[in-house]
């Protein structure tokens, strides 16, 4: 990418420009809500309650188990990531995704939630191999 | 100068009340001068809860309303010394008295009692905020129910905002048996998903129903588990390192290492 980005300002990945990554240093409990017009990173936990809307990415250093909305203004190509991926529901663009109804184990390794062709896949956000971040 | 301690929950009907007036007694039982004040302006419990019902002459409102003093309105515990309450009225409502009156209260009540309760209404509204104005700590009664926890969480979030340190849990109305069998949240799922210190658990306890109906808390006589339990609450308020019994077991190191993270 050639474009300058102002400090002020990110650049997404389809190349729209929005506002610059909204830090969160502390965990979201229930009834607490952030919104904001680009990527948000948590560092903490998202708690069961809580509630997260960005345009862009939301990554969460942290377990995410609250209500998340990723590319809110109907970026399908947004992502979720977090250190334990257990939402109460997950938003990506235009696609709404609930955890099944019957338990399952939540892997205790981090995953990246994104849409691919019209759904939401969850997969480890890791390549056990290299280490490296897995892309879609 | 004396510790203001608001008990909270979020939720009704969890224990507040019964907790608040135990803690009391248990900590009058130390010797310590404890003075409990009743903010569910409206709906007033505590004074039943005590036994004090039929010896309230004026109320907190009326304190703020300037119709009595401070002391005047204070009601001595005859059974333990050291002990007192504010009581609630019964015929106002929680717009009767504002956040800025209460911490004048409570200003005022450290200067003469070691410890300083206030016993939160249920919710999120304008009686939460006059209990918790003067608070110096805070700590949340939450039982082993989802409903219960959530709201909990909610409260905990609200105490933040509020830059009341960092507040402590009591699960109450814990049934081990049900938790061992997998029918109940344990201590240590609700420590995880919390994620705040833990100060006490109390047991269920059938006593507690026979106790709070007589006017006398369990924390009074011996031989009821759930006062026991709060005897233990009241000790670690005071700084004490007091083990847990065996039902509750504490944070694992799991735990902690989150609560390190959550408050990075």
């Amino acid at each position: 990418m050639s474009q300058v980005t102002h400090a002020s300002e990110d650049v997404g990945r389809d190349g729209s420009r929005r506002e610059a990554a909204l830090y969160v240093r502390r965990t979201l409990r229930a009834g607490q809500r952030i919104a904001h017009d680009g990527d948000v990173v948590v560092l903490g936990d998202v708690h069961a309650g809580a509630e997260i809307r960005a345009a862009g990415d939301v990554l969460v250093f942290g377990q995410l188990r609250g209500v998340v909305h990723a590319g809110a203004d109907g970026g399908d190509g947004a992502m979720v990531c977090a250190w334990r991926l257990q939402p109460l529901q997950l938003r990506i663009g235009h696609v709404i995704a609930r955890p099944p109804d019957a338990y399952e184990d939540v892997p205790d390794a981090p995953e990246i939630a994104r849409v691919e062709h019209g759904q939401v896949v969850i997969e480890r956000a890791a390549r056990p191999e290299d280490g490296r971040m897995a892309r879609g | 100068m004396g510790e203001v301690i608001v008990i909270t929950s979020g939720k009704g009907g969890v224990g507040k009340t019964t907790t608040t007036a135990n803690l009391g007694v248990a900590l009058a039982q130390l010797g310590l001068k404890t003075c409990l004040v009743d903010a569910d302006i409206g709906l007033r419990n505590l004074d039943v809860v005590l036994g004090l019902e039929n010896r309230i002459v004026y109320d907190l409102v009326d304190v703020v309303e300037g119709f009595c003093r401070l002391r005047q309105a204070l009601i001595r515990d005859k059974r333990l010394e050291g002990l007192s309450l504010l009581p609630a009225a019964q015929t106002k409502d929680k717009t009767s008295v504002t956040p800025e009156q209460m911490r004048g209260v409570t200003e005022e009540l450290r200067a003469e009692f070691d410890y300083v309760l206030v016993d939160s209404p249920a919710g999120i509204e304008q009686g939460f905020k006059n209990a918790i104005a003067g608070a110096d700590h805070a700590l949340i009664v939450a039982t082993p129910e989802v409903a219960s926890v959530r709201d909990a969480d909610r409260i905990i979030g609200l105490l933040e905002a509020a830059e009341i340190p960092p507040a402590r849990l009591i699960v109450n109305r814990l049934r081990p048996g049900m938790v061992r069998k997998g029918d109940m949240m344990s201590v240590d799922d609700i420590v995880d998903i919390l994620a705040i210190d833990l100060i006490g658990v109390v047991p269920e306890d059938e006593q507690i129903v026979v106790t709070t109906n007589r006017g006398e808390p369990a924390a009074l006589s011996q031989g009821s588990r759930a006062g026991e339990a709060y005897r233990a609450v009241a000790r670690r308020i005071r700084g004490e390192e007091v083990p847990f019994a065996e039902f509750g077991e504490p944070a694992g190191l799991f735990g902690r290492l989150r609560r390190m993270f959550g408050q990075a």
